[in-house]
């Protein structure tokens, strides 16, 4: 028989490793089932101990032997609790409505536990193997039969609103358990309380709570807020935005429409994020866009182009310069208090075009050269990244998916001081 | 060429206030004769009105604007509409194109380039009506410079090279466009050298260098900037947003 229990343990204990090992939603069932699984364990080792040791009378001090089976059965009332709280709560997310059994849930299980620790126990011996018995046994059965009964309660009164997958996993952990306990109950040497637990554990962690399912409920909740991060209702936007502009026109500002136009052009052309191609005159758009209105906030910052307006229609990875054009002032500029220039080049070269981005900052600190070549170079490699390197490091890896692997990203230091990033495109594929 | 009436409809007032005040409609002998802030509204003023030219937003109250359009076209099929949305979306273009609107603006509305949008709508008025010729002197010339235009699309045309053909001073052609389209002699040949790319942008497989040369523009580049700056995209991009529909 002990063999048995030992297998049950090592299954929910490698469940557990899985299910702690996983990312999940904080949620309060996630949290009830984690202790539940934890319960679940400290619950199967008294089985297994008891199961020893009931068998051992002659050899286990009495004292002993009682106090195990008292924690053993106490943790199995405990488990069979939790079941309800999880079935409970599960029902309440999808519901919507408030659990109101619970009150009832926990004075009775105050009153088990008093019961199981207090009431007499007495062994019974038979040739097939010993098993305890007494008030203090009808106690888990009480417990089972009560809380099979609220679940019942639950499940039917809201039978119609629950999703079918999640009303078929507490149906089929409700009918193991009874069946179980019904097997329990007319055979007392089986000993199978454990096994019950287990199954109906595995019934909810193969249904509802395996990694899998997790991942996506996770994702599910991360896509929701970057969805209202990013989608303040763009037309909102744009409509209040140009209500401001006209207003400013009409009292007859008109740096201040043109400002604003400017960030209209700016932000309408940044929402385009699900397009991954675009054409390198609406790339330089944007930044042309962008670095006005810097120029605006700081007035000692020039810019200027140098275009090959044959390649307007070129194709290029969506979003590469500005990244770019923002680390040359954040690392290059704002030292010299965003005084000097930056210009922007786009010139054919070989079979692809090269845009370089020219500053006349402050240059890389010593050492720092080797440690962006680096980093760029193994642009795939997992490392932990500071702010500003994750937005020049997505526009490497862009560029090395969409244009292929010879093309990229790479800094020169300019001979007159401040640094050039040459960004190297080909056709996108 | 008689003024142009004009009916605004937004539910904005700031911005139908902006589209009034803002843009120099004298000066592009228009005149604002009415204003709508929502689709029945709209529907009632076009019917009372009978404006040449609706300039109206596709998100308003009660009835969107296309639908307004749908509407008022079979009651009205020579009333031109100009339809200014924020929606960046081409799917709208696609719905604007099937229901014959004139011009389609996006917001924000530049006011210096507004008046682009008012010339080509007054060309494309004119292109209407040329049909139903009558016999009035400047009127027949108009038309025959424009025909000689057209057939000629790909050469250098100028008001020199019109003055010679027709043996008439440019001054007088200058002043004909004026008069009879009501834009001048570049805006319209900017404007068929635009409207003759666009068809074949959408309608053959030539390349753009190619569809450049058949419009007129011996530089390619030129073309590009010109056509950017007329349709708010380049030659491929535009391509590519309706073939994409």
């Amino acid at each position: 028989m002990i063999r048995m229990e030992i297998a049950l343990i090592l299954v929910i204990a490698f469940i557990a490793y899985i299910y702690f090992g996983a990312e999940r939603k904080q949620s309060l069932l996630h949290r009830t089932f984690s202790v539940l699984l934890i319960a679940l364990i400290v619950n199967l080792v008294f089985d297994a101990a008891t199961v020893y040791t009931v068998n051992h009378l002659d050899t286990v001090p009495q004292m002993m032997n009682a106090m195990l089976h008292r924690l053993f059965i106490g943790s199995m009332v405990f488990v069979v609790y939790l079941f309800y709280q999880y079935i409970a709560i599960l029902i309440e997310e999808e519901t919507g409505k408030a659990r109101s059994l619970d009150l009832a849930a926990r004075v009775f299980l105050v009153v088990a536990e008093l019961g199981v620790a207090f009431f007499e126990i007495t062994y019974i011996q038979t040739p097939d193997g010993n098993y305890s018995a007494g008030p203090y046994c009808a106690v888990s059965y009480a417990s089972v039969v009560f809380y099979l009964f609220l679940c019942a309660g639950l499940l039917l009164s809201n039978w119609k609103e629950l999703h079918p997958k999640k009303r078929f996993t507490i149906g089929i952990g409700m009918a193991i358990e009874f069946i179980v306990c019904v097997l329990q109950g007319f055979n007392p040497t089986w000993l199978i309380s454990g096994m019950g637990l287990t199954l109906m554990t595995l019934a909810y962690y193969l249904t509802l709570e395996n990694p899998d399912i997790l991942r996506a409920e996770l994702t599910e909740q991360k896509m929701s807020m970057l969805y209202l991060k990013s989608q303040v209702n763009p037309h909102f936007l744009y409509n209040t935005l140009d209500a401001i502009r006209i207003q400013a026109q009409l009292d007859g500002d008109k740096k201040v429409a043109d400002l604003i136009m400017q960030l209209v052009e700016f932000f309408r052309a940044s929402v385009k994020v699900n397009e991954p191609v675009i054409t390198l005159d609406e790339e330089l758009e944007m930044i042309m866009a962008y670095l006005e209105l810097m120029c605006y906030r700081y007035p000692k910052l020039y810019v200027s182009y140098d275009i090959d307006e044959k390649l307007l229609e070129y194709p290029v990875p969506n979003f590469i310069l500005q990244p770019i054009v923002e680390n040359s002032l954040l690392h290059g500029l704002k030292n010299n208090g965003y005084q000097g220039e930056i210009r922007i080049s786009v010139h054919k070269n070989g079979q692809g075009i090269e845009i370089c981005v020219k500053d006349s900052g402050t240059g890389f600190e010593d050492g720092k050269k080797a440690e962006i070549d680096e980093m760029l170079l193994h642009y795939d490699h997992k490392t932990k990244l500071e702010g500003n390197s994750i937005g020049v490091l997505n526009v490497q890896k862009r560029i090395k998916l969409l244009c292929g692997k010879s093309y990229g990203l790479s800094y020169t230091e300019n001979e007159e001081g401040g640094l050039t990033a040459h960004l190297l495109l080909g056709e996108c594929s | 060429m008689k003024k142009l009436r004009v009916l605004l409809v937004d539910d904005e007032i700031v911005i139908r206030e902006g589209l009034k005040k803002l843009f120099d409609w004298a000066a592009h002998d228009c005149e604002v004769v009415g204003e709508a802030a929502d689709g029945m509204e709209a529907l009632m003023q076009i019917d009372t009105l009978l404006p040449d030219v609706v300039i109206m937003d596709i998100n308003i109250p009660i009835m969107n604007g296309l639908k307004v359009v749908q509407m008022s076209k079979m009651k009205h099929p020579d009333m031109a509409f100009v339809i200014v949305s924020g929606y960046d979306d081409f799917s709208y273009c696609r719905e604007a194109l099937r229901l014959q609107i004139t011009d389609y603006i996006l917001k924000p509305v530049n006011y210096d380039e507004f008046g682009v949008c008012i010339d080509n709508l007054k060309i494309s008025i004119f292109e209407n009506k040329k049909m139903e010729q009558t016999g009035e002197e400047g009127e027949q010339t108009i038309v025959g410079i424009v025909r000689y235009m057209q057939e000629h699309l790909k050469e250098e045309i100028s008001l020199n090279v019109l003055a010679d053909e027709f043996h008439l001073s440019a001054q007088y052609i200058s002043q004909l466009f004026k008069n009879e389209i009501g834009v001048n002699f570049l805006a319209y040949l900017t404007n068929i050298r635009m409207e003759q790319a666009k068809k074949l942008l959408l309608s053959s497989d030539d390349t753009v260098a190619e569809i450049a040369e058949k419009s007129g523009y011996a530089d390619y580049r030129v073309f590009t900037k010109a056509f950017k700056k007329s349709e708010g995209v380049t030659p491929s991009q535009y391509r590519r947003n309706f073939q994409e529909m």
